[in-house]
């Protein structure tokens, strides 16, 4: 049942290593990622958890002779079903992948994230918690008293300010402390290992000399009682209420405690049908309670289950009609009085009436929430995406390129321009390389940048905050836009960046309309081709088809998809300075996942589209299209080798072009009508998003559905595209 | 706390205390949470995240075009769908006011 059950403990001892797994727990925006950066630095990959959409964060570092596995695990608010992450926090922690939690607790804001601290507790592993931006608090003249929480919880409590990385590696130490404990075979070593460490140097924090022995007899007591209570719980019943002092600050009121250690009392006469489980019975109790579908799946396997389930049931309804509210609300009202005792024992404001001065932060806040000036910040902000990523894009692409043709020169007189193996090789496979840093890679890292700068500054949930309303008429609630805005840098990561939507329904709308949004190399074919050489106000009427297009797509989604929108529940905390660590060491990770992930594929492809080229295989396609191209969109031909290279990159389809007219020896504008120009930037603008875009969709919903947005948006961009060729023929007709 | 003090302040309730949604309540306002009449889901995460009957909100900013709002809840501001934000049904305990 429980992770502390003899069997995993032997287990524990067979598998003896130096290692320590760490999970990092916490609510968003608690200062958990600063804290796995300053341990972990440049050594973190970022992948998926297993079949699930949701991202894990994980990093190594080795730490007084042991090794640490840390895991970043995505902040969340409880360990309820309410989204993939809290399942997958909650199944990883009890998981034998864990052997200790650290807790990362956001000083200001003690009493909720204590909340999500007594569901960890609930889950009875061996945790620290961690308390950050200690130095916000005494900024604030708040005391806390370190002494009084240890006591309360029996388990370590450190200060940490992570900006500054103080006592981030006190935990690791505490850990260690921890695990020796734990571990027998680790006792001495661990303990010597410390000692001597500190015979060398004195302790950073004079605070943290406090006998250690006291605290882990708190700890052991912590386990030893967890055992005895559970051995106990037969009687337990009959008994008054004397828990010892860690249970009375979990404990719920009576009507409801009474409740839950009957429920207890139940599991664990069966225990032996659920050693497949390694939640604790209370835990499973409370959550049986709580109606928690995953926690029900677990019983309803056989009979005896059903049972428990029917007098859970039984006991949810009388516990609802006593206080006449729903039992979530319930449960949580009980921590959170509990929480509220705590916090009037630990918590002391040294001066009484504090009057809260406005700070710059919150003249941004007021700003970029204003009815007028937020949205004209807003769409500043849009464009600056897209001329910093731009800008700075090109400029690198530029070298890139250049570098390219002189090495091509190279090659091309020592072994022939010619030559098939050159073409495949060097053409195909190193000029795929060269695309992809030189058209998506340069794109792709100043985005990153921006990206984390506005991520940690705190602005996003403010856009978020603005667009609720009209997101909702796409089904979807303001948290889209968040993907969506990044998507004017580049489609990839922004699609990415949708994992942050709660349920799949959401993630799969966002998707799709954050793949239509033009990024970076889409606006390079409309401002090179149409803004050019039309003006700019063909510009916007494309801009302003495309944003028409996405609400389309918005509204078939929503119509199409099961379930219904959810409506936006959303923390949104106070601008911070970003951490600059933290910036430049996260765009570094997402750009080593985005090079080693999409890059090879685009490689792979960009090899198979010379291959066809060699053996002319894209002149049939170009026939086979032209129904296409041709009758329907009314563009020359040649365009439909073009837009199938535009799904590799979409400014290719550009380059392309202008590759073909100057060898013709002909204007663009002669090449092409000014119609032709405006259906050509549309269609490349709506056809498809690109190929590393389609990748990450389907990363992030699966493959099935990446095909079916494509397919959709194909059928919508040549839609609107023939409407335009058809409506301009008969206008001018007349 | 005096019998007398006890009774002005009852009076003022009778005037004051409104029970409305917290869409109708004013910018700034201090009202007292209710109950929430959402689904389970909502109410749930509402629940987790602090808002549960009994607590003191504080109403502070208001979307245009009838945007979501954002409430402080035990010291965090918490932006909440209009839709939901009908759901919630407060008490305007005499102290809004002031």
């Amino acid at each position: 049942m429980s992770c502390h059950s003899p069997k995993n403990k032997s287990k524990n001892e067979l598998n003896f290593k130096d290692t320590i797994n760490i999970a990092l727990a916490g609510n968003p925006n608690v200062g958990k990622s600063v804290i796995f950066n300053q341990l972990t630095g440049l050594s973190q990959t970022i992948g998926n958890w297993p079949g699930k959409t949701v991202e894990r964060m994980e990093g190594r570092l080795e730490f007084l002779g042991y090794h640490f596995n840390i895991v970043d695990l995505p902040g969340i608010y409880s360990l309820s079903t309410y989204s993939l992450e809290e399942i997958v926090s909650r199944e990883f922690v009890i998981s034998e992948e864990v052997d200790i939690i650290i807790n990362v607790i956001d000083a200001t804001n003690l009493e909720r994230n204590l909340f999500f601290t007594f569901q960890l507790l609930e889950l009875k592993v061996p945790m620290i918690l961690a308390i950050n931006q200690m130095d916000i608090l005494r900024r604030r003249n708040i005391d806390l008293n370190f002494k009084e929480l240890e006591r309360i919880f029996k388990l370590p409590v450190l200060p940490v300010v992570a900006v500054h990385g103080t006592g981030v590696h006190q935990l690791l130490e505490e850990a260690i402390e921890l695990v020796a404990y734990r571990r027998p075979h680790h006792h001495s070593r661990g303990k010597r290992l410390i000692e001597s460490k500190y015979q060398n140097r004195p302790r950073p924090h004079s605070r943290r000399k406090r006998s250690i022995e006291s605290k882990h007899r708190g700890l052991h007591y912590y386990r030893v009682e967890h055992v005895l209570k559970r051995r106990e719980s037969k009687g337990i019943l009959k008994k008054s209420f004397t828990f010892p002092e860690l249970h009375q600050i979990t404990s719920f009121g009576k009507e409801v405690e009474l409740k839950i250690l009957s429920l207890i009392e139940k599991i664990n006469s069966y225990k032996q049908i659920f050693s497949s489980c390694n939640y604790p019975s209370r835990f499973l109790a409370i959550k049986l309670l709580e109606r928690d579908s995953e926690v029900i799946n677990i019983f309803t396997d056989n009979e005896e289950g059903k049972v428990i389930i029917e007098l859970s049931q039984k006991y949810r309804k009388e516990l609802e009609s006593i206080h006449g509210e729903d039992i979530n609300t319930i449960i949580s009202s009980e921590i959170y009085s509990n929480i509220k005792k705590i916090i009037d024992l630990v918590l002391r404001t040294k001066i009484k009436k504090s009057r809260k001065r406005r700070t710059l932060a919150d003249f941004f806040d007021h700003l970029t929430t204003h009815s007028i000036f937020g949205y004209l910040i807003l769409i500043l902000i849009m464009f600056g995406i897209y001329f910093f990523t731009f800008s700075l894009g090109d400029f690198f692409a530029e070298i890139i390129d250049n570098i390219f043709v002189i090495f091509s020169d190279i090659v091309y007189i020592n072994y022939g321009a010619d030559n098939n193996l050159v073409k495949i090789f060097w053409d195909g496979g190193v000029g795929g390389l060269v695309g992809a840093i030189g058209g998506v890679l340069v794109y792709v890292v100043p985005f990153f940048l921006i990206i984390e700068i506005l991520q940690d500054s705190g602005y996003l949930p403010r856009a978020a905050f603005l667009m609720d309303r009209v997101m909702h008429s796409l089904g979807v609630h303001g948290k889209t836009i968040i993907p969506m805005i990044l998507g004017f840098g580049c489609n990839v990561p922004a699609c990415a960046g949708c994992r942050i939507m709660e349920t799949e329904r959401e993630k799969k709308i966002s998707v799709a309309l954050t793949s239509l949004v033009p990024c970076a190399a889409t606006m390079t074919v409309v401002l090179g081709l149409v803004g050019r050489y039309l003006g700019f106000y063909w510009v916007l009427i494309l801009f302003l088809i495309n944003f028409s297009v996405i609400f389309i797509v918005g509204r078939i989604l929503n119509k199409t998809l099961p379930g219904q929108c959810t409506e936006l529940i959303m923390e949104m905390h106070e601008y911070r300075v970003p951490n600059y660590s933290v910036i430049f060491k996260q765009t570094w990770v997402r750009t080593k996942e985005f090079v080693f992930k999409a890059m090879p594929i685009m490689l792979l492809l960009g090899i198979i589209l010379e291959i066809l080229l060699i053996f002319n295989a894209l002149e049939p396609i170009n026939v086979i299209l032209s129904p296409i191209t041709v009758l329907w969109l009314g563009l020359p031909a040649i365009t439909g080798v073009f837009l199938i290279y535009g799904i590799l990159r979409k400014e290719l389809t550009l380059v392309l072009l202008s590759i073909l007219a100057s060898s013709l020896n002909v204007p663009l504008i002669e090449l092409l009508t000014p119609i032709q120009m405006i259906i050509f930037s549309l269609v490349s603008m709506l056809y498809i998003p690109c190929f590393a875009t389609v990748i990450l969709i389907a990363k992030q919903t699966n493959w099935k559905y990446a095909i079916q947005i494509s397919l959709l948006e194909i059928t919508l961009a040549l839609f609107v595209g023939g409407i335009i060729n058809f409506g301009f023929l008969i206008f001018t007709s007349f | 706390m005096s019998k007398k003090s006890n009774n002005s302040k009852t009076n003022k309730n009778i005037n004051a205390s409104l029970t409305k949604c917290l869409t109708e309540c004013e910018k700034g306002e201090e009202v007292v949470v209710l109950r929430v009449n959402a689904g389970r889901n909502a109410k749930t995460r509402l629940a987790n995240l602090g808002l549960v009957p009994g607590v003191k909100i504080k109403k502070t900013k208001n979307a245009p075009f009838k945007g979501p709002l954002e409430i402080i809840v035990k010291g965090s501001s918490l932006v909440i769908g209009r839709g939901l934000a009908s759901k919630i049904i407060v008490e305007c305990n005499g102290a809004c006011l002031t």
